[in-house]
């Protein structure tokens, strides 16, 4: 029996397994009838080779360049995770040290000047709430970097980007601190949006390869219908206040 | 560091940062390669300038996904197939390639050819956009991944997310179309 074209084609770019390509070539050397069409074959595909594709103009790498930065988003300003990452790790060990500061000094018996600063007649917000602002304004900027690019990743198979899933997983390291030390301070607008971002935190850092796109469009519903976008903005938004008040507090307090 | 410096892998870091400028060094590294196989697969200059736009822009926004241990081009060629199927199948009434166009703009560099080769090789190059041509966009796609970028069948199943069977169906269609596209060709380069 003859060999078909197709065994042909599949044998030509190697596609066959060693046992079929060892019957492929032992016909081959026996029927001059399919070594022709083997030949000719090989002739198509080496003149296929041949056709000319026509390069682009001159100055084809600028012009493209030029249409295609008009689509992309404006350059980052901010730091990338890559740099983040240790220098969040530091602040939250700054603040973890801070809290046992204040519990600390919480525990010995107070002056009564001591009592004026923390009454809310005092003198301003106290060291460990001053970090926690500053940590804070990074986290929910990073948290809100984050959710922009799950809304907005286009659509296809594999999303759980490794970058998505580590910025996730740092940020639900240090959510957890951050949380701990906004109850210990009364700030339970921070607490609960902590809370409310939690798990979509987990769901990020938990993502396989692969996922399906009823999942991600299930999580894209999660932040809209709670809102976590305008929350991390509105917060974010407040705590620069905050700590524009603080600043101009000392100011005038100098 | 000047940009031009960076290999794939680091301008591939840096643009995941929003750094542009290594993001430009991609695209003026791999245009050129983009537009070929763009070209291959609409047969129109215009409409393969418009493909190797979106394909970039496209990579862009998929920089995240990017595997830092695989071939960078090899990834790029995957979104500039899908890009194009999608064009293609956006814009289907599209004429095929003039044949003089192709001739005024040969590549450049390496020998000159004489107008014999010129006018032999423009008339191969017009045949096996005919050919191309009968195709759908998603056989032509694998025909050429194949065929040009030496993609095995399962690269090709994955990359346009086809079975096995119609991967391997895709290429067999497009042989023989050459096939019957060169015949008369090869009978008459066997006599010159």
């Amino acid at each position: 029996m003859h060999l078909t074209d197709d065994d042909l084609i599949l044998r030509f770019y190697g596609e066959t397994s060693p046992d079929e390509q060892r019957r492929i070539d032992e016909h081959l050397r026996t029927c001059s009838a399919c070594r022709e069409g083997w030949s000719e074959l090989g002739e198509t595909l080496r003149m296929v080779d041949a056709a000319i594709v026509p390069e682009p103009p001159e100055g084809f790498e600028r012009i493209v360049w030029a249409r295609v930065a008009q689509q992309l988003p404006e350059q980052r300003s901010g730091w990338t995770w890559r740099q983040l990452v240790p220098v969040l790790s530091f602040a939250a060990v700054i603040l973890a040290i801070a809290t046992l500061g204040l519990q600390w000094w919480a525990a010995v018996p107070a002056s009564p000047d001591q009592v004026a600063d923390a009454t809310p007649g005092g003198r301003g917000p106290s060291t460990t709430e001053r970090v926690l602002l500053t940590a804070l304004d990074d986290h929910f900027e990073q948290a809100e970097r984050l959710l922009v690019e799950v809304m907005n990743a286009p659509d296809g198979a594999d999303a759980g980007s490794d970058y998505e899933r580590v910025a996730a997983d740092d940020l639900l390291a240090s959510s957890r601190l951050y949380r701990l030390t906004a109850e210990q301070t009364g700030q339970r607008q921070f607490v609960q949006l902590l809370e409310d971002l939690e798990p979509v935190l987990v769901e990020v850092a938990r993502r396989p390869e692969r996922v399906d796109q009823q999942e991600i469009e299930s999580l894209r519903t999660r932040i809209d219908d709670d809102a976590l976008l305008f929350k991390v903005r509105a917060l974010s938004h407040e705590i620069r206040e905050r700590q524009q008040d603080i600043m101009t507090t000392n100011e005038g307090g100098l | 560091m000047k940009q031009m410096q960076l290999d794939d892998a680091a301008a591939v870091a840096k643009a995941r940062g929003g750094d542009h400028e290594a993001f430009r060094t991609l695209v003026e590294r791999h245009s050129r390669s983009i537009y070929r196989l763009a070209y291959r697969m609409t047969g129109r200059p215009e409409d393969a300038e418009d493909v190797v736009q979106e394909t970039l822009v496209r990579a862009y926004r998929q920089l995240s996904r990017f595997e830092s241990r695989a071939n960078f081009a090899t990834w790029l060629y995957r979104i500039g197939f899908n890009c194009a199927i999608d064009y293609m199948r956006a814009r289907p009434h599209r004429e095929s390639t003039e044949p003089h166009e192709t001739l005024d703009r040969m590549p450049a560099g390496g020998h000159t050819p004489s107008m014999d080769d010129l006018v032999y090789a423009g008339e191969i190059s017009e045949r096996v956009q005919e050919a191309l041509n009968e195709l759908s966009a998603q056989e032509r796609a694998a025909f050429l991944m194949r065929h040009y970028h030496g993609c095995s069948i399962d690269e090709i199943c994955s990359a346009l997310d086809l079975k096995s069977n119609a991967a391997k169906h895709s290429i067999f269609r497009a042989v023989k179309k050459m096939r019957i596209a060169l015949r008369p060709l090869m009978k008459a380069g066997v006599g010159n």
